[in-house]
């Protein structure tokens, strides 16, 4: 089985964010690989450890935080690395990037495409789906399971509206992971060391058998016009003391003053 | 008595020991090097005071009895040395002298005294001791059958000598064969026996037999006594009694520098250490010399057993099988240990075929995973690295640097720790701390406190190094705070490195994983020598003690100085005035890389005497015994989960001495300790209180 | 005048609230207004749709839609669409609309916009407002498409006083092939009877400071006083003491019920970004430092066990 597992970089959330003149303030920030594909890496390190499939990493951008992260799914465990560098492509949106992910695809034989549900810097949650509608293959979303029935058909566990849904799904598909699905490892010495030396395919939009205009790159659908910060919510009055009394004035307060009771 | 026989009992008798003593030498030249040829003065007077003096045995209030016990059988031994080869010299010549302890020797009757003297305590001592292994059965003591074989032999040895000379006594009385026995008779000093009361009351004892008895128990007790002696001899090298031969060379060689001689630097580049598997210890042949002659020499007195913190809670940690297992497999491959060092170094020379050398010596190593089937993986971990164990062990084993060895191959090689570590690691990877809070909140606390920071004053005397914990825990920020008013105050010139700072790595280094220790100490290296730091005042023993001991190995050489170290100074400069008005019952937890690993017991108490009014009152546990609160060794970022709670057991003790105030100096033990007082509900009754915060509470 | 469906939000035979907030918005913006119901034994939601103030509904009601599978709702949505001539698509966040408007919006060539919390016209332009970096900031987003597919966060859009009610006008679709690449063989449902944490106006959480399933069930008690939703944190699901779904947290749900209430949870980050939209946060913790006190707006510093009976006791006199 060839397993393709895209993953992104993004801002580490546990930094404080600045905002300034609409937008985000770069200085200061690091960046990591999101958290959820963190889980699809170590998902498909898990099938080529137990099922013998080979794995392979994609990300979009060309600097050196890209890089890393792509190191990082090396010494996880992961075969290959492509990394698609090509500067028009910055600021494009779900759309354009999961056209540039068909290309990539399509460049290669895969079955399983696995890739997080959502990423931590947008939460937009569209890639894979979108993904899966432009290759015509089945997905399945917010997976926390998935078991190798044979080369051809996969079990997965979906956590869905109404309970736990099992669903057989047809190979090739796309699976997006939900955090719940495994605790990624983390990249030992070993790993690392082995990483450094690994190659990764670079590739451009040109050599990746496409072109800007074709993957919708002079289309986006949406544009981000400017950055906020989020209005922090403001700490109210702590009550201590006899437990009757103050419960007591707390119930009066949220039927006479928040009146929602 | 019979030089034909003497000279063939010795010769069997040596060659055998030699024999054994090769072998285990041989082992550990086949094992890894350890420099411990220096400092040689120093090394002899450790061994006097140490070994010959006993000092942990006799020195330490707690099994004080048993300590005087052994070490009068340990002299006694000393002192019958010259006996022995009195007795050696009688077996090949008749009358044999020892030069200056001979007849007319006053030193020899002298001797004679003592020996005998000797020879009654060493025998009280030895059925003392076995009453206690058999009636008394001590919890610490693990009875088997050479314990037993080995007190047996010994008073033997004192039986059989006193009945010789009980025998002799008689004889010498016998006109007819007078002439045939050999006793001491100066007429300056008189006949021999009235310089031994107890072989005279052996020799009344036995003196009803007839002649012929008598001569023939002369002969049997002599060469009962050189035999068991050879037997005593040979066995020696088999089991926990070779600490009789080894103790000595294993104190000289002990470490030097404080707490243990610096563990060498992992070179994680270097391809042989993965291929050989040679980072840190996965295998038994990995020990080096002084670490296996520390196993050699493990008497299995258990005294470590004692007073380690993870034993007393019922976990699996039980250094004594620890160490014995880790022997016994040290032992069991001895001969492919000595056949691998020759197929090295022979290598070398021969120019081998390295891919069939590669083979065979694969081939020699242990079936046994060496964490796994001898030591066993939750054994491991358990450990809090505390050396209460290597406080009190009477041979000065160091039974920690292996511990951290053994973890160092875990993560390293067999990539097998406890995973719930891993938010903790990926925390310092990330942020540079182990909570993974964003590394730009890490100054927060010091918002509005006017804290130079030392990139705007590179010239301020003294770096506060402010750790994890005071950076970011919300209690332990307090203790931040509160050092900060208390230099502010005194007018000290200090700066922080606020976001600059990152994690020291201790605990990661603890939990052996040396990649990410490496990579914090040399960033912060090189930030702390890019600002010229020299001087560094910490509130937390953990960052003091890597900084201080670990960080020199990278590079980073800057004096040390703990907060209430640096407190007490101010004091006696009068840059701070204190209102010694605390009162209460107020009593001070040692933590343990501040007291065992820094040698710093009494500054803090001479800092929390002076705030309080009554006399500090002093655990049973206490200074260099105190008992752990469980969250060193990485084990803050673990859970409890087999046996009792450490820092429970702790509580308890606090507890128990109905203290108001326990004041601590470690923003671990603080959290451990209010988490306990906090379980067992006593929150309004005892407060727990850094040094720093007491004093500024007090300061005037 | 801009058209807007919205796919209903059925849960156990029942049209969730959200459906008519998301209607009501649409109103307020001026939109001529339509609902899509998709799944089985329709019929007796229709006056639900209608009373929430749609103006015609479009009903797909089949067997083969009983089980919820992304493909076939995502061709009843565009079937929908494309009958109504719709200029925006609006789902309720949850975890199968999440896996549907993509793929609506890519059949339809036109943009998709998730956990919206702001919505409106700028001259010709769709702009959307939205969270982004775990809700540490806003993105003021234009749409470029002419139309939008877009997931409204929980609780973003508010029902007002004013909210009229529609007019019945039904449509059915057939029935949509069913996707043979995704299968679903089994549902484990979730155990019922239980008020949903999306829905509820109120919603009570527990947390690490029970220690097991006594402190539990005081808790819950006082959730079932209230008629609340019953949720908890992360810990305690990990624990394996509370089930996922009824996590509130980032990875969990995310609730903005009128009035929150947290026993016994400290206030971590990732929990209070799935509660602090709430109207009203009342929280009660023994420790006063607790992070969760800083967003609460009354804070009852006490031991639970004490306080939770006290509250539900003063709670049972003010219903009579």
């Amino acid at each position: 089985m060839k397993i393709l597992t895209t993953v992104k970089k993004v801002v580490d959330v546990e930094l404080t964010i600045r905002v300034e003149s609409a937008a985000i303030v770069e200085e200061g920030l690091q960046y990591v690989m999101n958290a959820w594909d963190e889980n699809a890496v170590e998902a498909s390190v898990q099938l080529k450890e137990n099922n013998g499939a080979e794995t392979t990493l994609v990300s979009i951008g060309g600097d050196d935080d890209n890089t890393q992260i792509i190191r990082r799914g090396f010494a996880m465990g992961i075969d290959n690395g492509i990394q698609i560098d090509d500067p028009l492509l910055a600021g494009a949106d779900s759309f354009v990037l999961a056209r540039v992910l068909q290309k990539v695809y399509e460049k290669g034989s895969y079955d399983l495409v696995i890739t997080g549900k959502q990423a931590q810097d947008t939460d937009n949650g569209q890639t894979g789906i979108i993904l899966a509608e432009n290759l015509e293959i089945p997905c399945v979303s917010n997976v926390v399971a998935i078991d190798v029935i044979d080369d051809e058909l996969l079990k997965v566990t979906r956590l869905g509206d109404g309970g736990k849904e099992i669903v057989e799904l047809k190979l090739p598909a796309v699976v997006t992971v939900s955090d719940s699905i495994n605790e990624p490892r983390l990249p030992q010495m070993r790993g690392l060391m082995m990483a450094k030396k690994k190659k990764i395919e670079v590739m451009d939009l040109a050599a990746l058998g496409t072109s800007f205009e074709e993957v919708g790159g002079s289309d986006n659908r949406s544009e981000i016009l400017e950055f906020s910060r989020s209005q922090a919510r403001e700490a109210g009055k702590k009550y201590e003391g006899d437990a009757a009394e103050i419960t007591a004035q707390v119930v009066g307060l949220l039927v006479n003053e928040a009146k929602v009771l | 008595m019979n030089p034909l026989v003497m000279a063939f009992l010795l010769f069997i008798a040596l060659s055998v020991f030699c024999y054994s003593m090769v072998r285990k030498i041989q082992l550990l030249q086949a094992l890894a090097p350890a420099n411990r040829a220096d400092h040689l003065k120093t090394r002899f007077k450790n061994m006097i005071i140490l070994a010959v003096g006993q000092q942990r045995l006799i020195g330490r209030a707690k099994e004080r009895s048993s300590g005087i016990m052994h070490a009068f059988i340990f002299w006694g031994f000393c002192i019958l040395l010259i006996r022995s080869l009195m007795l050696y010299g009688e077996g090949f010549q008749k009358g044999f002298e020892l030069p200056f302890f001979g007849e007319p020797d006053l030193l020899g009757y002298l001797y004679i005294a003592l020996k005998d003297l000797v020879e009654g305590i060493v025998l009280v001592m030895v059925i003392w001791a076995i009453y206690r292994r058999a009636v008394v059965k001590p919890e610490r003591l693990h009875n088997s059958f050479k314990a037993y074989l080995v007190l047996v032999l010994i008073g033997i040895l004192m039986v059989s000598d006193l009945l010789y000379d009980g025998a002799r006594f008689n004889l010498v009385q016998l006109p007819n064969l007078s002439s045939d026995i050999h006793i001491f008779n100066n007429p300056q000093y008189g006949p021999e026996f009235l310089w031994a009361p107890l072989s005279k009351a052996a020799a009344a004892l036995i003196s009803g037999f007839s002649a012929g008895t008598l001569s023939l128990l002369l002969v049997v007790m002599f060469w009962l006594h050189i035999c068991t002696q050879m037997v005593f001899l040979n066995i020696l090298p088999y089991g926990k009694h070779f600490h009789v031969i080894t103790a000595l060379p294993n104190v000289f060689f002990k470490s030097l520098g404080y707490p243990h001689e610096k563990a060498k630097l992992l070179d994680m580049e270097d391809e042989d250490a993965w291929e050989n598997e040679s980072l840190g210890l996965n295998h038994i042949h990995q020990l080096d010399w002084k670490q296996a002659l520390d196993l050699f020499t493990c008497t299995e007195c258990g005294r470590c057993k004692q007073v380690c913190p993870t034993y007393a809670t019922d976990k699996p940690l039980n250094l004594y099988d620890f160490n014995l297992n880790l022997r016994q497999e040290l032992t069991d491959n001895e001969a492919a240990i000595i056949q691998r060092a020759k197929l090295l170094s022979g290598a070398e020379q021969s120019g081998h075929d390295t891919d069939t050398l590669k083979e065979e010596v694969l081939a020699l190593n242990s079936e046994k995973q060496l964490v796994g089937d001898v030591i066993a993986e939750d054994t491991l971990w358990a450990c809090t690295t505390c050396r209460a164990c290597e406080e009190v062990c009477p041979v000065t084993i160091e039974h920690v640097p292996r511990i951290i060895g053994m973890r160092q191959g875990q993560t390293l090689i067999a990539q097998s720790y406890p995973k719930e570590l891993n938010p903790a690691l990926k925390g310092l990877e990330r942020n540079g701390n182990p909570w993974g809070i964003g590394y730009d909140k890490r100054d927060e606390w010091a918002k509005g406190l006017g804290v130079t920071k030392i990139a705007d004053n590179p010239d301020v005397e003294y770096l506060l190094w402010v750790g994890c914990a005071g950076s970011f825990d919300d209690r332990a920020k307090k203790i931040s705070v509160s050092l900060v008013k208390i230099l502010q105050k005194a007018g000290v010139s200090f700066g922080i490195l606020g976001v600059e700072e990152k994690c020291t790595g201790d605990f990661a280094r603890r939990v052996g994983n040396e990649m990410l220790f490496q990579m914090l100490a040399q960033e912060n290296v090189e930030t702390l020598n890019g600002y010229n730091v020299k001087k560094i005042i910490a509130a937390c023993p953990h960052c003091l003690n890597t900084l201080k001991h670990d960080y020199p190995q990278l590079g980073g050489n800057y004096q040390l100085i703990h907060h209430s170290e640096f407190i007490e100074q101010l004091i006696k400069e009068g840059k701070i005035k204190l209102n010694q008005s605390m009162k209460g019952t107020v009593t001070y937890h040692d933590p343990c890389y501040l007291g065992r690993y820094n040698d710093i017991y009494r500054q803090p108490r001479s800092v929390l005497q002076a705030v309080s009014i009554d006399e500090i009152k002093e655990m049973d546990r206490s200074g260099k015994e105190s008992f752990c609160c469980g969250a060193g060794g990485g084990r803050m970022w673990m859970e409890e989960s087999i046996g009792t709670k450490i820092y429970l057991e702790r509580t308890r003790e606090i507890l128990d001495l109905q203290a108001t105030t326990v004041a601590v100096s470690c923003p671990f033990c603080l959290t451990m300790i209010e988490d306990g007082i906090k379980e067992m509900e006593k929150v309004d009754t005892v407060r727990t209180r850094d040094i720093a915060e007491l004093v500024a509470q007090y300061m005037v | 005048m801009a058209k807007v469906l919205v796919i209903a939000d059925i849960k156990r035979g029942e049209v969730k609230r959200s459906t008519a907030e998301l209607l009501a918005k649409a109103r307020s913006i001026g939109a001529e207004t339509a609902a899509v119901a998709i799944g089985n034994n329709l019929e007796a939601l229709i006056p639900s749709l209608v009373s929430g103030g749609s103006d015609s509904q479009y009903i797909a009601d089949d067997p083969g839609l009983e089980l919820f599978s992304a493909g076939p709702y995502a061709t009843c949505v565009v079937d929908a669409a494309s009958q109504f001539g719709a200029d925006q698509i609006w789902f309720a966040s949850t975890e199968n609309s999440k896996a549907v408007a993509p793929k609506v919006a890519a059949r339809l060539g036109v943009a998709c916009a998730t956990d919206i919390t702001d919505v409106a016209y700028t001259g010709d332009n769709i702009e959307i407002t939205r969270p982004a970096i775990a809700n540490k900031v806003i993105q003021r987003v234009k749409i470029n498409s002419e139309k939008l597919v877009a997931v409204v966060r929980a609780g973003a859009f508010k029902m007002t006083d004013e909210s009229t009610a529609g007019s019945e006008n039904v449509i059915r679709l057939s029935a949509p092939p069913t996707d043979l690449g995704a299968v679903v063989k089994e549902l484990i449902a979730d155990a019922s009877g239980e008020i949903d944490l999306g829905d509820a106006a109120i919603v009570v959480s527990v947390g690490r400071g029970v220690k097991d399933q006594k402190g539990i069930d005081l808790v819950k008690g006082l959730a079932d006083d209230l008629g609340a939703g019953f949720g908890t944190s992360r810990a305690m699901v990990d624990s394996g003491l509370m089930e996922h779904n009824k996590q509130v947290g980032q990875t969990g749900k995310i609730v903005a019920p009128k009035l929150y209430i947290s026993v016994g949870i400290s206030g971590a980050i990732q929990h209070l970004s799935g509660m602090t939209g709430s109207q009203v946060i009342l929280a009660v913790n023994n420790d006063p430092e607790a992070p969760i006190f800083n967003v609460a707006d009354y804070g009852i510093v006490g031991d639970l066990f004490e306080v939770v009976p006290i509250l539900r006791q003063q709670i049972k006199s003010i219903q009579r």
